[in-house]
Protein backbone atom coordinates (compact mmCIF):
# COMPACT_ATOMS: atom_id res chain seq x y z
CA UNK A 1 0.00 0.00 0.00
CA UNK A 2 2.97 2.17 0.32
CA UNK A 3 3.45 1.23 -3.73
CA UNK A 4 1.15 4.67 -4.55
CA UNK A 5 3.34 6.67 -6.42
CA UNK A 6 3.84 3.22 -8.81
CA UNK A 7 0.62 1.77 -8.87
CA UNK A 8 1.66 -1.24 -11.38
CA UNK A 9 3.97 -2.91 -8.98
CA UNK A 10 1.21 -2.58 -6.22
CA UNK A 11 -1.45 -4.25 -8.49
CA UNK A 12 1.31 -7.10 -9.66
CA UNK A 13 2.35 -8.12 -6.05
CA UNK A 14 -1.28 -7.94 -5.00
CA UNK A 15 -2.32 -11.26 -5.41
CA UNK A 16 0.93 -12.79 -4.39
CA UNK A 17 0.05 -10.84 -0.93
CA UNK A 18 -3.02 -12.31 -0.57
CA UNK A 19 -1.97 -15.79 -0.58
CA UNK A 20 1.36 -15.01 1.14
CA UNK A 21 -0.45 -16.17 4.34
CA UNK A 22 -1.59 -19.28 3.33
CA UNK A 23 1.48 -20.11 1.73
CA UNK A 24 3.78 -19.49 4.03
CA UNK A 25 2.10 -21.79 6.48
CA UNK A 26 2.03 -24.68 3.83
CA UNK A 27 5.15 -24.03 3.32
CA UNK A 28 6.20 -24.53 6.99
CA UNK A 29 4.02 -27.34 7.75
CA UNK A 30 3.54 -29.28 4.45
CA UNK A 31 6.43 -28.50 1.80
CA UNK A 32 9.37 -28.10 4.23
CA UNK A 33 8.39 -31.03 6.56
CA UNK A 34 8.32 -33.11 3.10
CA UNK A 35 11.43 -32.44 1.61
CA UNK A 36 13.48 -32.89 4.72
CA UNK A 37 11.27 -36.21 5.79
CA UNK A 38 12.65 -37.41 2.34
CA UNK A 39 16.26 -35.79 2.87
CA UNK A 40 16.61 -37.10 6.60
CA UNK A 41 15.78 -40.92 5.45
CA UNK A 42 18.83 -41.26 3.51
CA UNK A 43 20.90 -40.15 6.85
CA UNK A 44 21.78 -41.77 10.12
CA UNK A 45 21.99 -39.27 13.08
CA UNK A 46 25.55 -39.03 14.72
CA UNK A 47 25.71 -40.12 18.59
CA UNK A 48 26.31 -36.79 19.58
CA UNK A 49 24.19 -34.12 18.75
CA UNK A 50 27.49 -31.63 17.68
CA UNK A 51 28.47 -34.20 15.46
CA UNK A 52 26.92 -34.46 11.60
CA UNK A 53 24.61 -37.08 10.74
CA UNK A 54 26.04 -39.32 8.08
CA UNK A 55 24.80 -40.03 4.47
CA UNK A 56 23.55 -43.86 4.17
CA UNK A 57 21.00 -43.92 0.86
CA UNK A 58 18.10 -45.99 1.27
CA UNK A 59 19.67 -47.80 4.12
CA UNK A 60 17.15 -46.71 6.92
CA UNK A 61 14.92 -48.20 4.52
CA UNK A 62 16.61 -51.66 3.92
CA UNK A 63 16.37 -52.02 7.42
CA UNK A 64 12.69 -51.67 7.89
CA UNK A 65 12.29 -54.30 5.91
CA UNK A 66 15.32 -56.97 7.68
CA UNK A 67 13.69 -58.62 10.86
CA UNK A 68 17.07 -59.14 12.15
CA UNK A 69 17.16 -55.18 12.43
CA UNK A 70 15.64 -53.67 15.71
CA UNK A 71 13.21 -52.01 14.23
CA UNK A 72 12.95 -53.83 11.39
CA UNK A 73 11.60 -56.69 13.54
CA UNK A 74 8.38 -54.81 14.37
CA UNK A 75 7.84 -52.42 11.47
CA UNK A 76 7.26 -54.95 8.99
CA UNK A 77 3.95 -56.64 11.47
CA UNK A 78 3.09 -52.74 11.64
CA UNK A 79 2.97 -52.05 8.14
CA UNK A 80 0.28 -55.02 7.73
CA UNK A 81 -1.68 -54.04 10.86
CA UNK A 82 -1.94 -50.59 9.06
CA UNK A 83 -2.77 -52.24 5.80
CA UNK A 84 -5.30 -54.35 7.84
CA UNK A 85 -6.54 -51.52 9.85
CA UNK A 86 -7.22 -49.70 6.70
CA UNK A 87 -8.77 -52.28 4.25
CA UNK A 88 -10.79 -53.78 7.04
CA UNK A 89 -12.47 -50.64 8.52
CA UNK A 90 -13.25 -49.07 5.06
CA UNK A 91 -14.70 -52.44 3.08
CA UNK A 92 -16.92 -52.64 6.31
CA UNK A 93 -17.87 -48.94 7.15
CA UNK A 94 -18.74 -48.57 3.34
CA UNK A 95 -21.01 -50.76 2.35
CA UNK A 96 -22.69 -50.46 6.25
CA UNK A 97 -23.05 -46.70 5.78
CA UNK A 98 -25.13 -47.05 2.14
CA UNK A 99 -27.03 -49.79 4.16
CA UNK A 100 -27.89 -47.65 6.55
CA UNK A 101 -28.31 -44.78 4.15
CA UNK A 102 -31.08 -46.60 2.41
CA UNK A 103 -32.48 -47.52 5.65
CA UNK A 104 -33.33 -44.02 6.77
CA UNK A 105 -33.93 -42.38 3.50
CA UNK A 106 -37.61 -43.32 3.66
CA UNK A 107 -40.52 -42.49 5.66
CA UNK A 108 -39.78 -42.96 9.07
CA UNK A 109 -41.26 -42.17 12.04
CA UNK A 110 -38.40 -39.72 14.50
CA UNK A 111 -36.10 -39.75 11.53
CA UNK A 112 -34.23 -37.02 13.04
CA UNK A 113 -33.38 -39.38 16.17
CA UNK A 114 -32.32 -42.18 14.31
CA UNK A 115 -29.93 -40.29 12.17
CA UNK A 116 -28.93 -39.32 15.15
CA UNK A 117 -28.13 -41.94 16.88
CA UNK A 118 -25.73 -43.07 13.71
CA UNK A 119 -24.18 -39.98 13.28
CA UNK A 120 -23.18 -38.56 16.54
CA UNK A 121 -20.08 -41.21 17.18
CA UNK A 122 -18.67 -39.45 14.09
CA UNK A 123 -18.82 -36.27 15.90
CA UNK A 124 -16.92 -37.68 19.27
CA UNK A 125 -13.83 -36.74 19.91
CA UNK A 126 -11.85 -40.34 18.55
CA UNK A 127 -10.51 -39.93 21.83
CA UNK A 128 -13.55 -40.08 23.66
CA UNK A 129 -15.17 -42.45 21.40
CA UNK A 130 -12.36 -44.74 22.65
CA UNK A 131 -13.16 -44.13 25.95
CA UNK A 132 -16.39 -45.32 26.35
CA UNK A 133 -15.04 -48.39 24.62
CA UNK A 134 -12.53 -48.43 27.16
CA UNK A 135 -15.34 -49.34 29.27
CA UNK A 136 -17.36 -51.23 26.93
CA UNK A 137 -14.18 -53.46 26.86
CA UNK A 138 -13.22 -53.17 30.63
CA UNK A 139 -11.99 -56.59 31.99
CA UNK A 140 -15.20 -57.80 34.30
CA UNK A 141 -16.95 -54.83 35.01
CA UNK A 142 -17.47 -54.06 31.63
CA UNK A 143 -20.26 -53.92 28.94
CA UNK A 144 -18.95 -56.70 26.77
CA UNK A 145 -18.23 -58.47 30.41
CA UNK A 146 -22.27 -58.02 31.02
CA UNK A 147 -23.20 -59.43 27.91
CA UNK A 148 -21.00 -62.34 27.68
CA UNK A 149 -20.60 -63.51 30.91
CA UNK A 150 -18.05 -65.94 31.90
CA UNK A 151 -17.00 -66.68 28.34
CA UNK A 152 -15.47 -62.59 27.93
CA UNK A 153 -12.78 -62.63 26.10
CA UNK A 154 -9.68 -60.05 26.80
CA UNK A 155 -10.47 -58.13 23.83
CA UNK A 156 -7.94 -55.31 24.61
CA UNK A 157 -5.30 -57.96 25.85
CA UNK A 158 -5.40 -60.77 23.52
CA UNK A 159 -2.80 -60.42 20.54
CA UNK A 160 -5.48 -61.98 17.87
CA UNK A 161 -8.46 -59.68 19.05
CA UNK A 162 -6.59 -56.48 19.89
CA UNK A 163 -6.20 -54.91 16.75
CA UNK A 164 -10.38 -55.99 15.79
CA UNK A 165 -11.46 -54.55 19.03
CA UNK A 166 -9.67 -51.35 18.06
CA UNK A 167 -11.28 -51.50 14.33
CA UNK A 168 -14.61 -51.75 15.81
CA UNK A 169 -14.09 -48.26 17.69
CA UNK A 170 -13.16 -47.05 14.49
CA UNK A 171 -16.11 -48.65 12.29
CA UNK A 172 -18.59 -47.49 14.79
CA UNK A 173 -17.61 -44.09 14.68
CA UNK A 174 -17.34 -43.76 10.98
CA UNK A 175 -20.11 -45.32 9.76
CA UNK A 176 -22.14 -42.06 10.76
CA UNK A 177 -20.40 -39.73 8.35
CA UNK A 178 -19.71 -41.93 5.64
CA UNK A 179 -23.78 -42.52 5.90
CA UNK A 180 -24.54 -38.69 5.57
CA UNK A 181 -22.40 -38.42 2.06
CA UNK A 182 -24.30 -40.93 0.81
CA UNK A 183 -27.72 -39.16 1.92
CA UNK A 184 -26.40 -36.48 0.03
CA UNK A 185 -25.70 -38.00 -2.82
CA UNK A 186 -29.21 -39.88 -2.69
CA UNK A 187 -31.05 -36.40 -3.00
CA UNK A 188 -28.61 -36.07 -6.40
CA UNK A 189 -30.30 -39.14 -7.74
CA UNK A 190 -33.91 -37.77 -9.73
CA UNK A 191 -37.04 -38.88 -8.58
CA UNK A 192 -38.30 -39.56 -12.22
CA UNK A 193 -36.00 -42.21 -12.38
CA UNK A 194 -37.93 -44.08 -9.36
CA UNK A 195 -41.36 -43.06 -11.16
CA UNK A 196 -40.20 -44.29 -14.23
CA UNK A 197 -39.08 -47.20 -12.81
CA UNK A 198 -41.84 -47.92 -11.17
CA UNK A 199 -44.50 -47.76 -13.81
CA UNK A 200 -42.60 -50.46 -15.11
CA UNK A 201 -42.93 -52.31 -12.68
CA UNK A 202 -39.52 -52.89 -10.68
CA UNK A 203 -40.06 -52.89 -7.17
CA UNK A 204 -37.98 -51.66 -4.59
CA UNK A 205 -34.87 -53.74 -4.30
CA UNK A 206 -34.68 -53.62 -8.32
CA UNK A 207 -34.98 -49.83 -8.23
CA UNK A 208 -32.11 -49.88 -5.51
CA UNK A 209 -29.87 -52.33 -7.50
CA UNK A 210 -30.10 -51.05 -10.80
CA UNK A 211 -30.84 -47.05 -10.26
CA UNK A 212 -29.64 -46.44 -6.32
CA UNK A 213 -26.45 -48.28 -6.68
CA UNK A 214 -25.09 -47.20 -10.07
CA UNK A 215 -25.74 -43.32 -9.39
CA UNK A 216 -23.73 -43.29 -6.21
CA UNK A 217 -20.82 -45.01 -7.77
CA UNK A 218 -19.24 -41.73 -7.39
CA UNK A 219 -20.07 -40.81 -3.78
CA UNK A 220 -18.79 -44.33 -3.04
CA UNK A 221 -15.50 -43.57 -4.87
CA UNK A 222 -15.32 -40.81 -3.35
CA UNK A 223 -16.28 -41.92 0.52
CA UNK A 224 -13.41 -44.36 -0.33
CA UNK A 225 -10.45 -42.48 -0.78
CA UNK A 226 -11.51 -40.21 2.03
CA UNK A 227 -12.14 -43.07 4.50
CA UNK A 228 -8.84 -44.97 3.43
CA UNK A 229 -6.97 -41.32 4.39
CA UNK A 230 -8.73 -41.02 7.28
CA UNK A 231 -8.01 -44.53 8.43
CA UNK A 232 -4.22 -44.23 8.51
CA UNK A 233 -3.78 -40.99 10.05
CA UNK A 234 -6.06 -42.22 12.89
CA UNK A 235 -4.50 -43.71 15.80
CA UNK A 236 -5.91 -41.43 18.77
CA UNK A 237 -7.77 -44.61 20.11
CA UNK A 238 -4.75 -46.36 20.42
CA UNK A 239 -3.43 -44.47 23.23
CA UNK A 240 -6.50 -44.78 24.81
CA UNK A 241 -6.96 -48.65 24.20
CA UNK A 242 -4.16 -50.90 23.61
CA UNK A 243 -0.62 -48.37 23.25
CA UNK A 244 -0.10 -50.56 20.11
CA UNK A 245 -0.19 -53.57 22.41
CA UNK A 246 0.28 -56.44 23.45
CA UNK A 247 3.43 -57.04 21.31
CA UNK A 248 2.81 -54.60 18.69
CA UNK A 249 -0.40 -57.14 17.93
CA UNK A 250 -2.53 -53.52 17.37
CA UNK A 251 0.31 -50.84 16.87
CA UNK A 252 0.21 -48.95 13.53
CA UNK A 253 2.13 -47.13 11.83
CA UNK A 254 1.85 -43.25 12.38
CA UNK A 255 1.27 -44.76 16.63
CA UNK A 256 4.82 -46.06 16.34
CA UNK A 257 5.96 -43.18 14.77
CA UNK A 258 4.66 -41.33 17.67
CA UNK A 259 5.90 -43.64 20.01
CA UNK A 260 9.52 -43.10 19.15
CA UNK A 261 9.64 -39.71 18.39
CA UNK A 262 11.97 -39.16 21.66
CA UNK A 263 14.64 -41.43 19.93
CA UNK A 264 17.32 -39.67 18.35
CA UNK A 265 19.07 -42.92 17.35
CA UNK A 266 16.08 -43.84 16.03
CA UNK A 267 15.35 -40.50 13.69
CA UNK A 268 16.64 -41.82 10.13
CA UNK A 269 13.92 -44.49 10.28
CA UNK A 270 11.34 -42.47 12.28
CA UNK A 271 12.06 -40.30 8.84
CA UNK A 272 11.89 -43.09 6.46
CA UNK A 273 8.49 -44.33 8.17
CA UNK A 274 6.88 -41.02 7.33
CA UNK A 275 8.17 -41.97 3.75
CA UNK A 276 5.95 -44.75 3.47
CA UNK A 277 3.06 -43.54 5.46
CA UNK A 278 3.20 -40.34 3.67
CA UNK A 279 3.21 -42.22 0.03
CA UNK A 280 0.57 -45.16 1.19
CA UNK A 281 -1.69 -41.48 1.88
CA UNK A 282 -0.61 -40.02 -0.78
CA UNK A 283 -2.03 -42.92 -3.53
CA UNK A 284 -5.43 -42.69 -2.01
CA UNK A 285 -5.83 -38.84 -1.93
CA UNK A 286 -4.15 -38.30 -5.44
CA UNK A 287 -6.31 -40.94 -6.70
CA UNK A 288 -9.60 -38.87 -4.89
CA UNK A 289 -7.94 -35.65 -6.88
CA UNK A 290 -7.52 -37.44 -10.45
CA UNK A 291 -10.87 -39.18 -10.34
CA UNK A 292 -12.90 -35.74 -8.86
CA UNK A 293 -10.56 -33.44 -11.29
CA UNK A 294 -12.88 -32.94 -13.80
CA UNK A 295 -15.93 -32.00 -11.01
CA UNK A 296 -13.69 -29.12 -9.99
CA UNK A 297 -12.82 -27.72 -13.94
CA UNK A 298 -16.94 -27.96 -14.63
CA UNK A 299 -17.65 -24.95 -12.66
CA UNK B 1 -35.03 -36.01 1.66
CA UNK B 2 -37.66 -37.43 0.44
CA UNK B 3 -38.66 -41.35 0.62
CA UNK B 4 -38.61 -42.33 -3.14
CA UNK B 5 -40.10 -45.62 -2.09
CA UNK B 6 -43.56 -44.74 -1.55
CA UNK B 7 -46.93 -46.69 -2.37
CA UNK B 8 -45.45 -49.62 -3.80
CA UNK B 9 -44.08 -51.14 -1.11
CA UNK B 10 -46.71 -53.03 1.42
CA UNK B 11 -46.64 -52.85 4.56
CA UNK B 12 -45.54 -55.64 6.20
CA UNK B 13 -41.76 -54.95 4.30
CA UNK B 14 -42.57 -51.42 5.01
CA UNK B 15 -42.52 -51.98 9.06
CA UNK B 16 -39.78 -55.29 8.53
CA UNK B 17 -37.34 -52.42 6.77
CA UNK B 18 -38.52 -49.51 10.02
CA UNK B 19 -37.79 -52.44 12.76
CA UNK B 20 -33.95 -53.18 10.90
CA UNK B 21 -33.21 -49.36 11.18
CA UNK B 22 -34.68 -49.16 14.54
CA UNK B 23 -32.74 -51.74 16.06
CA UNK B 24 -29.20 -50.53 13.79
CA UNK B 25 -29.91 -47.18 15.29
CA UNK B 26 -30.29 -48.91 18.76
CA UNK B 27 -27.07 -50.90 18.37
CA UNK B 28 -25.02 -47.74 17.49
CA UNK B 29 -26.63 -45.69 20.73
CA UNK B 30 -25.99 -48.16 23.03
CA UNK B 31 -22.69 -47.20 24.00
CA UNK B 32 -23.67 -43.71 24.48
CA UNK B 33 -26.74 -45.02 26.85
CA UNK B 34 -24.25 -46.95 28.51
CA UNK B 35 -21.74 -43.88 29.15
CA UNK B 36 -24.61 -41.82 30.19
CA UNK B 37 -26.31 -44.36 32.76
CA UNK B 38 -22.99 -45.55 33.93
CA UNK B 39 -21.63 -41.85 35.06
CA UNK B 40 -24.90 -41.74 36.94
CA UNK B 41 -24.54 -45.18 38.60
CA UNK B 42 -22.81 -45.55 42.30
CA UNK B 43 -18.49 -45.43 42.45
CA UNK B 44 -17.17 -49.23 41.33
CA UNK B 45 -20.86 -51.03 41.11
CA UNK B 46 -20.59 -52.67 38.14
CA UNK B 47 -23.10 -53.26 35.40
CA UNK B 48 -23.87 -56.74 36.61
CA UNK B 49 -25.01 -55.43 39.98
CA UNK B 50 -28.17 -54.05 41.00
CA UNK B 51 -30.51 -52.82 37.75
CA UNK B 52 -28.40 -53.32 34.70
CA UNK B 53 -29.75 -49.92 33.78
CA UNK B 54 -30.21 -48.01 36.65
CA UNK B 55 -28.01 -49.64 39.33
CA UNK B 56 -28.68 -49.73 42.88
CA UNK B 57 -29.16 -45.54 43.17
CA UNK B 58 -28.75 -42.52 41.23
CA UNK B 59 -25.93 -40.24 42.17
CA UNK B 60 -24.07 -37.32 40.67
CA UNK B 61 -20.91 -38.14 42.67
CA UNK B 62 -19.15 -39.26 39.80
CA UNK B 63 -19.48 -35.91 38.26
CA UNK B 64 -18.89 -33.87 41.34
CA UNK B 65 -15.39 -35.86 41.48
CA UNK B 66 -15.06 -35.70 37.86
CA UNK B 67 -14.80 -32.00 37.90
CA UNK B 68 -12.66 -31.93 40.83
CA UNK B 69 -9.56 -34.64 39.19
CA UNK B 70 -9.26 -31.82 36.27
CA UNK B 71 -9.20 -28.34 36.03
CA UNK B 72 -11.92 -28.42 33.69
CA UNK B 73 -12.76 -25.16 33.02
CA UNK B 74 -9.15 -24.52 31.66
CA UNK B 75 -9.33 -27.01 29.16
CA UNK B 76 -12.92 -25.76 28.16
CA UNK B 77 -11.03 -22.88 27.76
CA UNK B 78 -8.04 -24.22 26.07
CA UNK B 79 -10.22 -25.80 23.66
CA UNK B 80 -12.10 -22.69 22.81
CA UNK B 81 -9.39 -20.85 22.27
CA UNK B 82 -7.81 -23.27 19.90
CA UNK B 83 -10.80 -23.59 17.80
CA UNK B 84 -11.51 -20.25 18.00
CA UNK B 85 -8.42 -19.01 17.24
CA UNK B 86 -7.91 -21.07 14.42
CA UNK B 87 -11.12 -20.12 12.63
CA UNK B 88 -10.42 -16.65 12.89
CA UNK B 89 -7.33 -16.36 11.29
CA UNK B 90 -8.41 -19.22 9.19
CA UNK B 91 -11.28 -16.84 7.74
CA UNK B 92 -8.82 -14.46 7.14
CA UNK B 93 -5.88 -16.77 5.05
CA UNK B 94 -8.70 -18.57 3.09
CA UNK B 95 -10.49 -15.50 2.27
CA UNK B 96 -7.64 -13.12 0.39
CA UNK B 97 -6.16 -16.58 -1.30
CA UNK B 98 -9.58 -17.70 -2.37
CA UNK B 99 -10.66 -14.16 -4.25
CA UNK B 100 -6.74 -14.75 -5.79
CA UNK B 101 -7.38 -18.06 -6.66
CA UNK B 102 -11.03 -17.11 -8.09
CA UNK B 103 -10.71 -13.77 -9.71
CA UNK B 104 -7.69 -12.51 -10.12
CA UNK B 105 -4.59 -13.68 -13.33
CA UNK B 106 -1.52 -13.60 -11.99
CA UNK B 107 1.92 -15.38 -13.47
CA UNK B 108 2.40 -19.01 -12.05
CA UNK B 109 -1.66 -19.32 -10.56
CA UNK B 110 -1.84 -22.81 -11.90
CA UNK B 111 1.61 -23.94 -10.10
CA UNK B 112 0.52 -22.65 -6.88
CA UNK B 113 -2.55 -23.76 -6.63
CA UNK B 114 -1.22 -27.62 -7.04
CA UNK B 115 1.54 -26.55 -4.68
CA UNK B 116 -0.59 -25.85 -2.30
CA UNK B 117 -3.23 -28.77 -2.86
CA UNK B 118 0.06 -30.74 -1.45
CA UNK B 119 -1.25 -30.09 2.07
CA UNK B 120 -4.90 -32.08 1.10
CA UNK B 121 -2.60 -35.01 -0.22
CA UNK B 122 -0.04 -34.99 2.70
CA UNK B 123 -2.04 -33.78 5.93
CA UNK B 124 0.15 -32.25 8.20
CA UNK B 125 -0.64 -35.06 11.03
CA UNK B 126 0.82 -37.34 9.06
CA UNK B 127 4.70 -35.26 9.41
CA UNK B 128 4.51 -35.28 13.13
CA UNK B 129 8.16 -35.65 13.54
CA UNK B 130 9.26 -32.58 11.64
CA UNK B 131 6.49 -30.43 12.60
CA UNK B 132 6.91 -30.89 16.32
CA UNK B 133 11.16 -30.14 15.58
CA UNK B 134 9.79 -27.17 13.40
CA UNK B 135 7.50 -25.98 16.09
CA UNK B 136 10.60 -26.27 18.89
CA UNK B 137 12.67 -24.17 16.40
CA UNK B 138 9.61 -21.49 16.78
CA UNK B 139 10.01 -21.52 19.91
CA UNK B 140 6.24 -21.81 20.00
CA UNK B 141 6.65 -25.21 22.12
CA UNK B 142 3.66 -25.61 25.00
CA UNK B 143 1.60 -22.64 23.60
CA UNK B 144 -1.46 -22.33 22.21
CA UNK B 145 -0.06 -20.62 18.81
CA UNK B 146 1.60 -24.09 18.35
CA UNK B 147 -1.67 -25.70 18.05
CA UNK B 148 -3.06 -23.68 15.79
CA UNK B 149 -0.89 -22.25 13.61
CA UNK B 150 -0.37 -25.50 11.29
CA UNK B 151 -4.06 -25.07 10.50
CA UNK B 152 -3.63 -21.17 9.87
CA UNK B 153 -3.53 -22.08 6.39
CA UNK B 154 -6.27 -24.22 5.60
CA UNK B 155 -6.30 -24.88 1.22
CA UNK B 156 -9.66 -26.77 1.88
CA UNK B 157 -10.80 -23.46 2.74
CA UNK B 158 -9.11 -21.78 -0.06
CA UNK B 159 -10.74 -24.08 -2.28
CA UNK B 160 -14.25 -23.67 -1.10
CA UNK B 161 -14.35 -20.46 -1.32
CA UNK B 162 -12.86 -20.09 -4.94
CA UNK B 163 -15.67 -22.20 -5.90
CA UNK B 164 -18.33 -19.82 -4.07
CA UNK B 165 -16.11 -16.57 -5.51
CA UNK B 166 -16.42 -17.97 -8.70
CA UNK B 167 -20.30 -17.96 -8.29
CA UNK B 168 -20.87 -14.29 -7.78
CA UNK B 169 -21.70 -12.23 -11.49
CA UNK B 170 -18.43 -10.65 -12.24
CA UNK B 171 -20.35 -7.29 -13.17
CA UNK B 172 -20.91 -6.90 -9.42
CA UNK B 173 -16.95 -7.03 -8.88
CA UNK B 174 -16.30 -4.54 -11.81
CA UNK B 175 -18.99 -1.80 -10.98
CA UNK B 176 -17.84 -1.82 -7.65
CA UNK B 177 -14.22 -1.19 -9.32
CA UNK B 178 -15.10 1.34 -11.70
CA UNK B 179 -16.16 3.22 -7.99
CA UNK B 180 -13.08 2.82 -6.75
CA UNK B 181 -13.40 0.04 -4.40
CA UNK B 182 -10.15 -1.50 -3.15
CA UNK B 183 -9.61 -5.33 -3.16
CA UNK B 184 -10.32 -5.73 0.34
CA UNK B 185 -13.71 -3.45 0.55
CA UNK B 186 -15.03 -5.95 -2.08
CA UNK B 187 -14.32 -8.76 -0.28
CA UNK B 188 -16.31 -6.97 2.61
CA UNK B 189 -19.25 -5.24 0.47
CA UNK B 190 -19.27 -7.89 -2.01
CA UNK B 191 -18.14 -11.49 -1.93
CA UNK B 192 -17.87 -12.10 1.85
CA UNK B 193 -21.52 -11.27 2.42
CA UNK B 194 -22.47 -13.42 -0.54
CA UNK B 195 -20.59 -16.25 0.86
CA UNK B 196 -21.96 -16.49 3.55
CA UNK B 197 -23.18 -20.29 3.87
CA UNK B 198 -19.59 -21.31 2.66
CA UNK B 199 -18.45 -19.90 5.60
CA UNK B 200 -20.63 -21.54 7.69
CA UNK B 201 -19.40 -25.02 6.28
CA UNK B 202 -16.43 -24.07 6.48
CA UNK B 203 -16.83 -22.79 10.36
CA UNK B 204 -18.36 -26.19 10.92
CA UNK B 205 -16.14 -28.69 9.60
CA UNK B 206 -13.13 -26.88 11.00
CA UNK B 207 -14.64 -26.26 14.32
CA UNK B 208 -15.73 -29.87 14.99
CA UNK B 209 -12.23 -31.63 13.80
CA UNK B 210 -9.84 -28.85 16.01
CA UNK B 211 -12.74 -29.48 18.83
CA UNK B 212 -12.11 -33.25 18.26
CA UNK B 213 -7.95 -33.81 17.89
CA UNK B 214 -5.93 -35.01 20.16
CA UNK B 215 -2.57 -36.17 18.92
CA UNK B 216 -0.89 -32.92 17.80
CA UNK B 217 -2.14 -31.01 20.62
CA UNK B 218 -0.41 -34.13 22.78
CA UNK B 219 2.48 -34.19 21.33
CA UNK B 220 3.12 -29.78 21.34
CA UNK B 221 1.97 -29.42 24.87
CA UNK B 222 2.86 -29.80 28.59
CA UNK B 223 1.08 -28.21 30.93
CA UNK B 224 -2.56 -27.71 32.23
CA UNK B 225 -2.79 -24.04 31.30
CA UNK B 226 -2.72 -25.06 27.25
CA UNK B 227 -3.60 -28.67 27.16
CA UNK B 228 -7.27 -28.79 25.48
CA UNK B 229 -10.43 -31.61 26.76
CA UNK B 230 -9.25 -33.98 24.92
CA UNK B 231 -5.70 -34.63 25.98
CA UNK B 232 -7.14 -33.77 29.84
CA UNK B 233 -9.73 -36.56 28.99
CA UNK B 234 -6.77 -38.70 28.00
CA UNK B 235 -5.37 -38.34 31.35
CA UNK B 236 -8.50 -39.54 32.92
CA UNK B 237 -8.80 -42.59 30.81
CA UNK B 238 -5.08 -43.51 32.24
CA UNK B 239 -6.16 -42.86 35.52
CA UNK B 240 -9.70 -44.37 35.84
CA UNK B 241 -8.12 -47.75 33.51
CA UNK B 242 -5.47 -48.58 36.91
CA UNK B 243 -8.59 -47.93 39.19
CA UNK B 244 -11.37 -49.57 37.44
CA UNK B 245 -13.40 -46.31 38.12
CA UNK B 246 -15.35 -46.59 35.19
CA UNK B 247 -18.40 -44.18 36.55
CA UNK B 248 -15.92 -41.76 37.02
CA UNK B 249 -14.17 -42.24 33.62
CA UNK B 250 -17.65 -41.84 31.81
CA UNK B 251 -18.82 -38.77 33.89
CA UNK B 252 -15.61 -37.29 32.56
CA UNK B 253 -16.25 -38.48 29.25
CA UNK B 254 -19.74 -36.80 29.10
CA UNK B 255 -18.21 -33.24 30.31
CA UNK B 256 -15.69 -33.74 27.37
CA UNK B 257 -18.24 -34.40 25.22
CA UNK B 258 -21.43 -32.52 25.76
CA UNK B 259 -20.56 -29.43 24.60
CA UNK B 260 -20.28 -30.57 20.74
CA UNK B 261 -23.25 -33.10 21.02
CA UNK B 262 -25.72 -30.66 22.47
CA UNK B 263 -24.19 -27.99 19.57
CA UNK B 264 -25.27 -30.70 17.44
CA UNK B 265 -28.57 -31.69 18.30
CA UNK B 266 -29.41 -27.85 18.38
CA UNK B 267 -28.11 -27.43 14.86
CA UNK B 268 -28.27 -31.15 13.64
CA UNK B 269 -29.48 -29.62 9.88
CA UNK B 270 -26.83 -27.26 9.45
CA UNK B 271 -24.23 -29.84 10.34
CA UNK B 272 -25.92 -32.45 7.70
CA UNK B 273 -25.61 -30.00 5.10
CA UNK B 274 -22.37 -28.83 6.02
CA UNK B 275 -20.44 -32.31 6.29
CA UNK B 276 -22.40 -32.82 3.44
CA UNK B 277 -21.93 -30.05 1.19
CA UNK B 278 -18.34 -29.51 1.88
CA UNK B 279 -17.68 -33.48 1.11
CA UNK B 280 -18.95 -33.38 -1.90
CA UNK B 281 -16.87 -30.30 -3.17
Amino acid sequence: MTARPRPSLYARALPYLLIAPTFVIVFLFTLKPTVSAVVDSTFRPARLPQDSPSFVGLENYLALFDPAHHIGARFGGILLNTLLFGFGTVLITTPLALTFAVLINRRLPLRGLWRFGFVYPSLLPVIGAASIWAFIYADQVGLAAAIFGAGNPNWLGSPSLALLSVMVVHIWSQTGYTMLLYLAGMQNIPRDLYEAAALDGAGDVQQLVYITVPLLQRTTLFVLTIAFTFAFQTVDQLQALTEGGPGDRSNLLLYFIYQNIGERRNWGYINAMTVILGAIVLVFTLSNFLLFDRRGRES
Amino acid sequence: MTAYAGKRETTLASSLLTMITFAAAAVWLVPLIFTVLMSVRPPAEPVTQGGIFFGSAITWQNYTRAWEIAPWLTHYANSLIFVVGTLVVQFFTITTAGYAFARMRFFGRDVLLVVMLLQLMIPPGVLLVQNFATIRDLGLFDTHVAMMIPYWGSAFGVLLLRQAFRGIPLELDEAARMDGASVFQLLRHIYVPLSVPTYIAFAVVSVSSHWNEFLWPLLITQSENVRPLTVALNRLIRTADQGSLYSLLMAGTVLVIAPLSIVFIVFQRRFVESFASSGLK
